[in-house]
């Protein structure tokens, strides 16, 4: 459980988070959505500290990580995984090593991590991808790999900032059911935070409204599931028409 | 091989071996010192990981100010220092000092620069995996930045021969002082033009070197 009490982040004057209370249930999928500037990133990233709150705390099944610095921060952020709109891989280090990097820091133990690195990439079906660097993927592969560089450490919560606005219809729709995999079958809560309502209606449990810094309502939702576009152009004009109202030009 | 170089051949071996020296020397410098100075400015610049505008300010100004000096003179106000340091202000070792010293600032700007580069995403990514300080900058920052890191090194090292040619002026020798006092005072033109054909080999040969390198270690 994520519980976030009262917390605020002003950059200079300005106020980007304004006190916000927000508890994330074990298990489920959060969606936090509003628009843009509308504080869901730094709301996000308050989560594991990446912003520093000027006040209020926030607690991680049971630690409050608000009260934890250096050595101690740095071991709650290991299992609490992120991902990112635009993947922060390491270029210069092959998809093997953007896994075995992050086993590394948590001091997996040596003999051991070949095996996780390779089961994580599997788990997101980049096994044979393992040599190649980022440059020779893909947008959603890139995510791919961010996602099992974000669960090598058994994570309990992951935390996903935009992790499908960078990316076209259909890879959106592969990253979500990564995303609801990782979820399901590995029992990991999933905070996630997009402008895009389609994303938060596919795959949220609850969803949380923000605007100027503030919460507006926190709502539970019977999540839609994911629909996945053939990756052909008529699907797309199908989609774009389906509803009746709209012809072709 | 002609008669010129075969009749100096001794005198120009020794002052081939005092530019190495002299180079060699400062290399260290940049490396040992010249990479981690770079690195807390980076780190220590507004909107970086480790704001800190003290730090930030003080090496700055360190480093602007030895970049400013006119070389010669740098060498000439550093005479006290060197004999400090070396015991003596004359001679090869005498002049690794304000080359060194010149390294070191010429080098952290070029590893400043080359950091900036790293996105700063990655460097998140890095903090939200629980690396500390010493394994952003050796696991991230340094794998990111490492073609840039390469390439401004290969810069410096050149510079460095250039400010190496005037440590005749400390009895430093080398390439640039024995083409000066054998070739240029002594009327010996081809001799001078020697010794500059073979610092062009050199000159292209680091840069040759570094770009190679540079490009073999970049995936981005
Ligand atoms: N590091 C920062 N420095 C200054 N202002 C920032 C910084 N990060 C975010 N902001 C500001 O805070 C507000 C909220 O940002 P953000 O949380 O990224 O919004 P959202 O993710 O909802 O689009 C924006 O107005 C943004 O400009
Ligand atoms: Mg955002």
């Amino acid at each position: 459980m994520i519980i976030l009490h009262n917390v605020s982040k002003n950059f200079g004057q300005f106020k980007a988070v304004k006190s916000v209370s927000l508890s994330v249930h074990n298990g489920e999928i959060h969606g936090i959505i509003g628009a843009s500037g509308a504080g869901k990133s730094t709301l996000l990233r308050i989560m594991n500290l990446l912003e520093i709150p000027e006040a209020g705390d926030v607690e991680i099944n049971g630690k409050t990580l608000t009260k934890m610095r250096g050595k101690d921060l740095r071991q709650a952020r290991k299992s609490i995984g992120m991902i990112f709109q635009h993947f922060n891989l390491v270029a210069n280090k092959t998809v093997y090593e953007n896994v075995a990097v992050s086993l590394k820091l948590a001091r997996f133990p040596r003999r051991q991590r070949k095996g996780r690195v390779m089961e994580c990439l599997q788990f997101v079906g980049l096994e044979r991808f393992q040599d190649k660097y980022p440059a020779q993927l893909s947008g959603g592969q890139k995510q791919r790999v961010a996602i099992a560089r974000a669960l090598a450490n058994n994570p309990q919560v992951l935390l996903c900032d935009e992790p499908t606005s960078s990316l076209d219809p259909n890879t959106t729709a592969e990253i979500l059911g990564v995303l609801e995999n990782v979820n399901k079958s590995l029992g990991v809560t999933i905070v996630i935070v997009s402008h895009e309502m389609d994303v938060i209606r596919s795959i949220c449990n609850r969803v949380t409204v923000m605007a100027d810094g503030e919460v507006y309502d926190t709502v539970s939702i019977e999540p839609k599931g994911i629909h996945i576009l053939d990756n052909n152009p008529k699907s797309f004009v199908e989609q774009l028409t389906k509803d009746g109202d709209v012809g072709h030009a | 091989m002609p008669e010129i170089l075969v009749q100096y051949e001794a005198e120009i071996w020794q002052s081939i071996g005092e530019t190495f020296i002299m180079v060699g020397v400062s290399i260290i410098a940049a490396i040992l010192v010249g990479l981690p100075v770079g690195t807390l400015l980076y780190l220590c610049r507004k909107g970086q990981l480790y704001e800190n505008h003290f730090i930030f300010s003080i090496l700055n100004l360190l480093v602007n100010v030895t970049r400013s000096f006119p070389f010669l003179l740098l060498v000439v106000f550093l005479l006290p220092f060197t004999r400090m340091v070396i015991g003596t202000a004359m001679g090869t070792a005498a002049a690794t000092v304000p080359l060194s010293i010149i390294a070191i600032a010429h080098y952290s700007r070029l590893v400043e620069q080359s950091l900036l580069d790293v996105p700063r995403g990655v460097m998140e990514a890095a903090v939200s995996m629980g690396a500390s300080v010493r394994e952003i900058i050796l696991k991230f920052l340094y794998v990111e930045a490492r073609s840039g890191l390469v390439l401004g090194l290969t810069t410096s090292i050149i510079s460095f021969i250039s400010y190496s040619t005037i440590m005749g002026v400390v009895g430093g020798g080398g390439i640039g002082d024995f083409a000066i006092r054998y070739g240029y005072q002594q009327f010996k033109d081809d001799l001078m033009m020697y010794m500059i054909i073979i610092m062009v080999i050199l000159v292209q040969l680091i840069q040759f070197t570094g770009t190679t390198v540079s490009r073999m270690i970049d995936k981005r």
